[in-house]
């Protein structure tokens, strides 16, 4: 074991390993100093370092680029989603998990297959439905859609771990008389807490990015989320790639500070589906 | 409240049961399942100005018979997957061998590998629109330092390289991914499995096709359907970087079907609709027949 280990140890694998982070982080560096100068100093040398650091950018980005109406309308769309998929993805979850009833299979079956479709196969009609209910075009319509992106998933999590949770804890608590909506709201939830925060983080990040569901149902400049903003702005400046590499930064901030809070957390999030 | 026939706290009343479902089941079938069986109706209509006239199977004749640009499209999609998705399972393998072996630094270098999979295509398209840039992006700059000038490119602007130049930044944004997966099954690998082979001196090569990668095989297959689905449907990054083009040189079955619906101002969904069904049929059975092939076949116990 230990030879062929000690040989690859050697110098060509660590520099390969060296080269490919360069390969990954270098280019958001590369942003991120963009995002401090303006656009003739990246045009004259688009590889310098950002001195002296035109934190101004930040302001300019945020009020006459829009980015800021892009920002919040981001943040209502994504928060709202995210907290009412939890609470009725947990719900679901919970019911699954615990109870033994007759349509049992059939509703984990109905729900979970939201998995598998094809967003294609549902985005054109979603847009006429939406059209119809008058939901065309708002933030509020865009949020329900997420919701329903995303609850197979968060089901899917949450119900693998609301059903390890030992049975004798929901035994005691039925005989301490809660009821069953006590039960979910006093000890599913807290002690399912883990799972719940991964989900939460994970419906997060998702819904920050996405671009198709969102592209179909907005239209308007003042309802448009901060993807469809970047774009839109890259559209009409494409060459103020200063202003834009700001507004990339904008949009990244919230994940850069969470996958620095939480990177064992969201590795495993994210890859948990896949790990078998 | 409970209905305790016996099963302790597993039974519920029915009227719990169905308000801890029924806000899932509401959405489920309001924001998924309708508008499923809504595409699938749309499919065989065509769109007027306020009515639908049926049409049958017209619009899927049309789609398979008549219709260049789709087929540029689902042969684009196809170089894109087949390509991709082996790409993207090999070189995921490869990176988390590298890191197996554990060379210094390995915590902080994954860390940094998985970041492009958390970032919006947005922010990873605009990166690489730049980096591909024919002025002034990097690539051809570090071509013309090294002297390899007569490389330099307009890599998105010609209708040779540019599917190539997105599926690598396709593989940029996910390999991380491939990698962390591939790198948590080789931990959850039996140690003495390894060992076995070391006193057999098994070559590292021969130990990665006769060992490792048939042990791996349940985690692979996951991956290379997860690829598969995903680069069957690739819309976003298409459509940040190329928007199809030049000359429908990228443009995928996505991206089609979006322009056909919302850019071409005919109005009607019904055509793209069939387009959307047909495709995901096609890739609901590839699945279907990829997992039934791959796993089948002699399954290892260990």
């Amino acid at each position: 074991m230990k030879l062929w280990l000690g040989y690859l140890r050697r110098t060509p694998l660590v520099a390969f390993l060296l080269l490919y982070t360069v390969v990954t982080g270098g280019p958001f560096l590369w942003v991120a100093a963009m995002s401090l100068r303006t656009t003739p100093e990246i045009l004259d040398n688009p590889y310098a370092l950002p001195i002296p650091a035109h934190w101004d950018n930040f302001i300019d980005a945020w009020t006459t680029s829009r980015y800021g109406v892009y920002f919040l309308n981001s943040l209502i769309v994504v928060v709202s989603a995210v907290l009412l998929v939890t609470l009725i993805g947990a719900m679901a979850a919970h019911c699954l998990s615990r109870y033994r009833f007759r349509a049992n299979r059939l509703a984990r079956m109905i729900i979970l297959s939201g998995m598998i479709l094809p967003p294609q196969l549902m985005i054109l009609s979603l847009f006429q439905i939406l059209l119809q209910f008058g939901l065309y075009n708002t933030l509020a319509g865009l949020s329900i859609a997420y919701v329903a992106t995303q609850l197979a998933m968060t089901v899917y999590i949450l119900e693998g771990f609301f059903a390890q949770l030992p049975q004798d804890l929901f035994d005691a608590a039925r005989m301490d008389g809660y009821s069953d909506f006590e039960i979910f709201w006093r000890i599913t939830l807290p002690i399912g807490l883990p799972a719940v925060f991964t989900t939460v983080v994970l419906n997060f990040i998702i819904l920050w990015n996405e671009f198709l569901y969102a592209i179909v149902l907005i239209t308007e400049d003042d309802k448009r989320t901060l993807p469809l903003g970047i774009m839109h702005f890259m559209g009409s400046h494409q060459l103020d790639v200063g202003m834009i590499a700001t507004g990339l930064m904008i949009s990244m901030s919230p994940i850069i500070v969470l996958y620095a809070l939480f990177s064992e957390t969201l590795i495993k999030g994210m890859t948990a589906g896949a790990v078998r | 409240m409970s209905a305790s026939s016996g099963e302790g706290s597993r039974g519920a009343s029915r009227t719990a049961i169905a308000t801890f479902l029924a806000p899932a089941l509401v959405v489920y079938a309001g924001f998924t399942l309708y508008p499923v069986l809504r595409t699938f109706y749309n499919s065989v209509h065509l769109f007027k100005e306020r009515t639908q006239e049926f049409v049958g199977l017209r619009n899927f004749l049309d789609i398979l018979t008549q219709d260049p640009v789709f087929w540029k499209a689902v042969g684009n999609t196809a170089t894109f997957t087949i390509v991709g998705t082996i790409a993207d399972v090999l070189g995921g393998l490869l990176l988390a061998l590298c890191l197996f072996v554990g060379p210094p630094l390995s915590r902080p270098m994954r860390v940094i590998w998985f970041t492009p999979v958390l970032m919006s295509y947005v922010v990873v398209g605009i990166i690489w629109v730049w980096l591909y840039d024919y002025d002034w992006g990097l690539i051809n700059v570090i071509l013309r330092w090294l002297g390899l000038g007569a490389f330099e490119q307009s890599w998105l602007g010609d209708p040779r390289t540019a599917l190539w130049a997105v599926l690598v930044t396709h593989l940029w944004k996910w390999l991380g991914f491939n990698m962390i997966v591939c790198l948590a099954a080789l931990h959850a690998l039996p140690g003495e499995v390894l060992g076995a082979a070391e006193l057999d001196n098994c070559g590292w090569f021969a130990k990665l096709v006769y060992v490792i990668i048939p042990m791996l095989r349940p985690t692979l297959i996951n991956l290379l359907v997860l690829s598969f689905i995903g680069k069957m449907m690739l819309f976003d990054l298409v459509w940040i970087m190329t928007g199809g083009g030049p000359l429908w040189s990228t443009e995928t079955v996505s991206t089609y079907v979006y322009k056909r619906a919302f850019d071409w101002n005919t109005f009607d969904l019904g055509y793209p609709s069939a387009i959307a069904v047909l495709w995901s049929v096609m890739i609901v059975l590839f699945v279907a027949v990829m997992t039934r092939l791959l796993r089948s076949r002699d399954r290892l116990e260990f």
